[in-house]
């Protein structure tokens, strides 16, 4: 008897809280559904394949920069350093990329593993930054951005270096089944990272520093660990993010991580994962990703005037976090 | 597109249209009389204040200066650079530290950052006795004449007529027919309103060609890509982009290569960036503007100079002379390659005393 109560407690209580579960849990899938609805009312135009396909291309580098800091999120820390990340990793990558031999199909392609271990060296340090020096993870990824910003600039001095290889390219305009190959490789890495939160240890570490850190701690996790160890995911998915976004614009430069912060803190809040961390995941900055898309794609189509566009995703993006937030459970916001 | 080749003819003869006013006394042959003067240590301290030397834009800015420093026979080195990283308050504090470091015995030139910082800066300059150009940042009350001599010149650069030119080009290379629409700047900046203006005005001598949509894409390449992908699902064909700047040029040419465009709907950019001009070369693209920062950079220095030793009376001069805009030229794909050859591969030569001579229209 004593069980089975545990149990049902365990579960929730019946009725209306499943049903409440239920809402919150699909409740930033009917937003983006409702959002769609919207748009293709307003402009049969906004529903076809190909305009899926832009809204598909302008998402996928955001896409892998918001599920990177997903997992900071989950943990209850902040990293804001996306944006000096992005630009470090796509300009080391188009050196390396151009120095190799400049096309794919030789030694180049060693530029894109390089890349990626540069974002998760960056990511390494910043996670060394907040847990050695015991910085708030904000001021020591928002101070490590700077650096990478910084870096990027000494790097290139102001120039952009254009990446012209067709293969590489091929990320934008070969297209399986109306979509770019761009869109199939975010894939991937959305079932990646989705393996890594609910398959591995890590994963689950991270929500067990997210929910309650003491605990965690008192249950014998290394939270310094885990913390370093996501600061790193975060930086590899960044520079993931900083490869695509080179490949859909074909230059690398110190600008190419502009706006990264705004898109993919925005989406990740919109997705429904909670700022305090233990709640969300991929799944949420999936559908947090494309509803912020949706909406920069949406008001354009129906031509929108650019001086309301602004405050318009600026209003939305506050309907949509009120309405796929769980805000029940939480007393205070800080 | 003869523009371009005549005016590099106009640089190459070193033609001295406008040079140097009235100020008889002063042709070539007398120039070879200041060059022991230059590099008299005795000579006014040169100094160029601006922003940094990371963007391409300032970068060019301070090479010419040094190309000027050059020209009198001294170090390029002997230029001093006051760096205010974007600050006002340090643009001013450098000036005046400068000028108590000299004596008065400097010639300036200055971006002074901001429209406000103008006055104060020119006010330090004159109170010591030495002579300064400004350019972009001063505010509209603010003129070279009230200071006498010391407040040498002023240039800015107006976008309105380049832009109506360059938007010219890509209207005929449309055939002066079919869709266009435009990517803007950051809708309150000034250059972003005139690049605007300026193809507003072209458009009204082309009745066939419509203007769909007119959006702002913050001068980033990222942001044109994704308004382009929009404006395609909204419009469908679309035979013309007209861009704000290069870097929003390239976005939008990347949504069109999304979608296997490019080269059926033509792209014009502002800025006369290299990768532009290479882009207008290859057909990807069929205009660009350059504002020639480089000549900006020597020749804003050499009117300071030049006053500083007394080769000319700023006060002599007429009033479009000491206020005026800057060259700009127009690239399209029938002069690419000659601007390519002349201001990218190699620098041309400038006579840096042909102080009004490669300027388009004064105020």
């Amino acid at each position: 008897m004593a069980l089975s109560d545990t149990t049902s407690s365990l579960a929730g209580a019946p009725g209306s809280g499943i049903y409440r579960e239920a809402i919150v849990k699909w409740a930033p899938l009917l937003v983006l559904l409702v959002l769609i609805a919207f748009f293709a009312i307003m402009e049969p135009r906004f529903l076809s394949v190909r305009n899926f396909a832009r809204i598909g291309i302008s998402s996928a580098p955001a896409l892998m920069v918001a599920i990177g800091v997903t997992f900071i999120i989950i943990m209850g820390s902040i990293d804001l350093s996306m944006e000096g990340t992005v630009s470090v990793s796509a300009i080391l990558f188009a050196f390396a990329f151009l120095a190799l031999g400049g096309t794919l199909a030789s030694w180049a392609w060693l530029a894109v593993p390089m890349a990626l271990i540069a974002g998760g060296f960056i990511g390494f340090l910043n996670g060394l930054i907040h847990i050695k020096l015991k910085i708030p993870s904000f001021m020591a990824s928002l101070a490590m951005g700077f650096v990478g910003t910084g870096f990027a600039l000494l790097l290139t001095g102001g120039d952009r270096i254009r990446i012209e290889d067709e293969l590489f390219r091929s990320l934008l305009t070969v297209r399986w089944l109306n979509f770019p190959i761009m869109c199939y490789v975010a894939l991937l890495f959305v079932l990646i990272a989705w393996f890594i939160q609910s398959r591995t240890t890590l994963g689950r570490n991270f929500y067990a520093v997210g929910g309650g850190e003491e605990l965690a701690h008192a249950s014998g996790l290394n939270v310094n660990r885990v913390r370093l160890m996501g600061f790193m995911l975060a930086g590899i998915f960044y520079a993931v993010g900083a490869l695509l976004a080179v490949g859909r614009i074909g230059i690398a430069e110190t600008a190419t991580g502009n706006n990264f912060m705004f898109v993919s803190i925005t989406s990740v809040v919109v997705g429904g994962t909670a700022l305090w961390g233990g709640i969300g995941g991929v799944w949420n900055t999936v559908v947090g990703v494309l509803i912020v898309n949706v909406i920069n794609n949406g008001m354009v189509v129906i031509g929108l005037p650019g001086w309301l566009q602004d405050g318009v995703l600026g209003l939305l993006v506050i309907a949509a976090v009120v309405l796929s937030t769980d805000r029940k459970s939480v007393s205070f916001v800080k | 597109m003869s523009f371009i080749k005549a005016h590099i003819e106009t640089l190459a003869t070193s033609r001295r249209n406008f040079l140097l006013g009235s100020a008889a006394g002063l042709g070539a042959t007398a120039l070879p009389g200041f060059r022991p003067a230059l590099a008299d240590a005795h000579g006014p301290t040169m100094a160029w204040s601006y922003r940094n030397r990371s963007n391409p834009y300032w970068n060019a800015i301070a090479s010419g200066g040094e190309a000027f420093v050059k020209s009198l026979g001294a170090d390029p080195e002997e230029l001093v650079h006051l760096i205010n990283e974007g600050s006002s308050e340090k643009s001013l504090a450098d000036v005046v530290a400068l000028l108590a470091k000299t004596n008065g015995n400097l010639a300036l030139a200055i971006d002074a950052n901001d429209g406000p910082n103008g006055r104060p800066v020119v006010e330090a300059v004159a109170e010591a006795g030495g002579y300064v150009c400004t350019i972009w940042n001063k505010t509209a009350d603010l003129h070279p004449w009230d200071f006498g001599d010391n407040y040498v010149a002023h240039a800015s650069w107006s976008s309105v007529d380049p832009a109506d030119k360059s938007a010219r080009i890509v209207f005929d290379a449309m055939g002066g027919k079919g869709r266009v629409v435009g990517l803007g700047g950051i809708a309150s900046n000034p250059p972003a309103i005139e690049r605007q203006q300026g193809m507003m005005n072209a458009l009204k001598d082309y009745p066939d060609i419509e203007l769909l949509d007119y959006q702002p894409a913050n001068w980033d390449t990222q942001k044109a890509a994704e308004v382009m992908g929009s404006f395609l699902t909204r419009f469908g064909d679309i035979d013309g982009v007209i861009c704000a700047s290069d870097t929003m040029a390239f976005g939008a040419l990347e949504a069109l290569r999304g979608e296997g465009l490019v080269g059926q709907t033509k792209v014009g950019g502002y800025d006369g960036t290299k990768q532009a001009v290479e882009l207008i070369l290859k057909g990807e693209m069929s205009t660009t503007v350059d504002t020639n920062p480089f000549w900006a950079g020597g020749a804003l220095l050499s009117l300071a100079w030049h006053a500083a030793i007394g080769a000319f009376k700023p006060s002599e001069e007429p009033q479009e002379h000491r206020e005026f805009f800057g060259p700009s030229i127009i690239i399209s794909e029938a002069d690419a390659a000659d601007f390519k050859a002349n201001y990218i591969d190699s620098t041309p030569e400038y006579d840096w005393t042909d102080f009004w001579g490669p300027t388009t229209p004064a105020l």
